[in-house]
């Protein structure tokens, strides 16, 4: 027999994989989208890697079975079913809140207004790389930072050479809004499931954000903020400029590229435990009457947050 | 790093390959090679595979680490999804299915 299936760590993984078309199910214990092609001709069946992936994103026009599901979830991938240009319509596959210690930690700092004060701050410096002005409110700072981006949208466009007229998107109607918005929304999409996958496989809440509030993915927003202007902003209006036949396409492609090269995976775990180590309590501990496991856990390869 | 696998060659390409590469496996053949040693080598094949299959990989900066090259008809045929490079699994031509 062979050993258990295990996850491994989201920074030796590859980011994304985008699934257009298929039934995908489980074949030899493979992960493999099936195209049937038609009815009268054999099935094309293509193996994904899923356990050497951080998330797979299953477009309109896919099935997944039962056992699919299973395995994504055993080995700790991501599923995301997202809509027309990435748009996410429900996503599930690694369930979050595999450590309480991690979300009554991340709760504490979110509830706590001078704790949250001080990971507000702290997600502000990483992102522009410099302290921002003391004694100011999450508010106050949050203007700032409407400013700041709105400036930074203008600048890069100006950069490659897109005409730029504001970010504007209608949820309802993904075809209205113009290319370099299109752009945007689909490269922000991608980087929201390898934040979400990194979230999760952390083991904290992607719902209880510092920032942003009210959401499900809200501190997923929160910690995409932090890479989104020197990641796929940049890459999406580079996209826009060349105006490819295929930009969604061209967006993943350059989205891929320029996360192998900022080592996104790498840094974006580390990053997150940087970001709540501001608020700088201790983990909680156990109470002392707690009852421990009755079956230890079992050696874990993969991330705190991941189920062994 | 470089491992090439050859599928129904011919002996005297499999004796060429040994001349750089370290046959592990019958047919699989594995070294360190620069990229000129790595072409001047799949040149070698490409003369030499006749009615059979070959598969290089070897070592790249991109986000799989790796990259591969394929010749010869094979029922794995490399596909390409969005920058991801997967393998497809076609299955054989069969008269009574087409």
């Amino acid at each position: 027999m062979l050993p258990p299936l295990k996850p491994i760590p989201i920074k030796e993984r590859l980011s994304i994989v985008f699934v257009e078309k298929g039934e995908i199910d489980v074949v030899d214990g493979a992960f493999v989208v099936v195209d049937s092609q038609g009815f009268r001709v054999r099935p094309v069946l293509t193996h994904i890697p899923v356990g050497g992936v951080a998330c797979i994103m299953l477009e309109p026009g896919t099935r997944v079975s039962h056992r699919a599901v299973a395995l994504a979830a055993r080995v700790g991938t991501l599923l995301v079913w997202v809509g027309e240009a990435g748009v996410r319509l429900y996503s599930s596959g690694q369930p979050g809140g595999a450590r309480a210690d991690r979300l009554l930690y991340q709760a504490r700092l979110a509830l706590d207004e001078s704790l949250r004060l001080k990971v507000v701050r702290k997600m502000y410096a990483l992102r522009f790389g410099e302290d921002p002005p003391a004694r100011r409110s999450v508010e106050q700072l949050r203007g700032i930072e409407g400013a700041r981006v709105r400036r930074t949208y203008q600048l890069l466009a100006q950069k490659f050479g897109v005409k730029w007229s504001g970010r504007a998107y209608n949820p309802e109607d993904w075809d209205v809004s113009d290319l370099p918005n299109r752009c945007l929304s689909s490269a922000t999409a991608a980087l929201y499931g390898v934040t979400e996958a990194a979230v999760l496989a952390a083991g904290y809440a992607p719902a209880v954000g510092f920032i942003h509030t009210g959401k499900a993915l809200s501190f997923v927003y929160d910690v995409a903020d932090i890479y989104k202007f020197d990641t796929v902003v940049p890459a999406a209006f580079q996209v826009a400029a060349s105006n490819p036949s295929n930009p969604e396409r061209a967006v993943r492609l350059a989205c891929r590229d320029i996360f192998r090269k900022t080592r996104l995976l790498e840094r974006i775990i580390p990053d997150i435990e940087e970001i709540l180590a501001a608020g700088e309590i201790p983990r909680p501990e156990a109470p002392q009457e707690s009852v421990g496991p009755a079956i230890p856990n079992p050696e874990n390869l993969g991330d705190a947050g991941h189920r062994a | 790093m470089l491992v090439i696998v050859l599928e129904n060659a011919p002996p005297r390409l499999r004796g060429r390959l040994a001349v750089w590469l370290l046959e592990v496996r019958a047919g699989v053949y594995v070294g360190t090679y620069s990229r000129r040693v790595r072409e001047h080598i799949w040149n070698q094949v490409e003369a030499g595979i006749e009615n059979g299959n070959a598969v290089m990989m070897w070592y790249a900066n991109n986000e799989a680490g790796f990259e591969f090259q394929t010749l010869g008809p094979n029922r794995r045929l490399p596909a390409d999804w969005d920058g991801v490079r997967l393998v497809s699994f076609h299955p054989n031509a069969d008269e009574s299915d087409v």
